[in-house]
């Protein structure tokens, strides 16, 4: 008995986490929205103090500076400007606004890393991960849907399933490049991952892991 | 309905963009014919939001605001994007659009025998990209490939000994495996074919089935 209010104050709070991360959710589609449909400064102001740290913080992530110290700034405002001018592409009823976000900031980062290692016949990033939503996908429900609860297990998840977690989905780096660097075997990394799906309930479980 | 995909492990590995430029390509063009594949995209890149929202953000000097509202007010943007040139539909995925032409008589083939027809669409030393053609029912003798070689079949289907496969499958083969392909009877079969370590043939036809080693 002495546990059960313990746990229902928990799942309070995480229903109210979920909530706030819903809330905000809108919150930046609202901003994008403004922006596309009345170049609204103060809406992009507010996108920008948000995502830009993010931003260069995903830079930062995959080493970007070492390139040159200028970069993660660059990569900021590269992604902050397709934001901008693409906004009224951006349909929120076929994505969260911090993916599309992040799928810009994503395809930019690769333009850029592709640029500094001086490969001449790489297609723009935009032509092969195309940002376009997907009309044949689900709607608004159930992309906010899976977000929340993304966000909800992945707090839930073993501290050596985030790591690595972080590590392949942030850090410009393959299974057998974290798998170098954590000085684990490739299994383990690739098992970490799937464990994390698996626990994420993504639709990734149904294929033959 | 696509039966054969790439590894969920590549798919982790696109959505996060760390994936190489060939696998790359070859997914992106699977992607569009393959809407659970793509179900699956938009959930790793959800999850990838979600990860990227976590971050420690990282500050930003306070002029950066400022700085990116005089670019966009001194640079128009760029008006390629919605008028310039009205496209027509490619009949092939986006990422390949930019690499062909829509009439596959404007590429320049190398027909190695009767039944297959092959050209190059990109080599840059380190990934190179092509096409094969197949005659409807034709087959190409028993080959071993050496390295990675992904196919994903555009047009047509066919057969080898490990399956069939039909528009839109991902099909890998790896060093080990030896195959003899036969188009289905009823219609040409055109395969996108991505290697990024060059294929060596064994045996006499090696020559003949090896259209993408440089002499």
């Amino acid at each position: 008995m002495a546990g059960a209010p313990v746990i229902s104050i928990l799942s309070a709070k995480k229903a109210s986490n979920m909530t706030e991360a819903s809330q905000a959710a809108q919150q930046w589609s609202d901003c994008l929205e403004a922006v596309a449909r009345r170049q609204d400064v103060p809406a992009f102001e507010q996108l920008f103090n948000h995502f830009a740290p993010l931003i260069k913080a995903f830079a930062l992530s995959s080493g970007l500076n070492r390139s040159g110290d200028h970069l993660p700034d660059e990569l900021v405002q590269e992604v902050m400007l397709a934001v901008w001018r693409k906004a009224a592409t951006f349909d929120r009823r076929k994505a969260a606004a911090s993916t599309w976000i992040f799928t810009i900031a994503r395809n930019q980062r690769i333009d850029m890393l592709r640029r500094l290692r001086k490969h001449q016949n790489d297609l723009p990033a935009d032509d092969i991960w195309e940002l376009e939503a997907d009309s044949d996908l689900f709607g608004e429900v159930r992309q906010s849907r899976v977000q929340d609860q993304v966000r909800d297990r992945l707090s839930d998840l073993p501290v050596d399933q985030r790591q690595v977690m972080a590590k392949v989905f942030m850090e410009d780096k393959s299974h057998q490049e974290v798998a170098e660097e954590m000085d684990l075997p490739l299994g383990t990394v690739k098992s970490r991952v799937r464990l994390a799906m698996k626990k994420l309930k993504l639709s990734l479980e149904a294929f033959d892991l | 309905m696509t039966q054969w995909h790439p590894h969920p492990d590549q798919l982790v590995e696109f959505a996060a963009g760390s994936c190489r430029a060939g696998v790359s390509i070859a997914i992106s063009v699977h992607l569009h014919y393959c809407t659970q594949c793509r179900q699956m995209l938009s959930e790793l890149e959800s999850t990838s939001a979600v990860l990227f929202e976590q971050q420690a953000p990282a500050p930003v000097a306070n002029t950066a605001f400022a700085s990116l509202m005089e670019r966009i007010e001194r640079e128009p943007a760029p008006s390629s994007a919605p008028a310039a040139k009205p496209q027509a539909p490619s009949r092939f995925p986006r990422a390949l659009a930019t690499l062909m032409p829509d009439s596959l008589e404007q590429l320049d083939w190398n027909q190695p025998m009767k039944n297959l027809r092959v050209t190059r669409l990109l080599d840059d030393g380190d990934l190179i990209i092509g096409l094969h053609h197949m005659k409807a029912g034709g087959r190409v003798p028993n080959h071993q490939h050496r390295g990675e070689e992904i196919s994903v079949v555009l047009e047509g289907g066919f057969s080898d000994q490990l399956g069939s496969y039909a528009e839109g499958d991902f099909i890998r083969r790896s060093g080990k495996d030896t195959h003899s392909p036969q188009a289905d009877a009823h219609e040409d079969c055109l395969i996108l074919s991505v290697v990024e370590a060059p294929v060596k043939l064994t045996g006499p036809l090696g020559w003949i089935l090896n259209p993408f080693l440089k002499a």
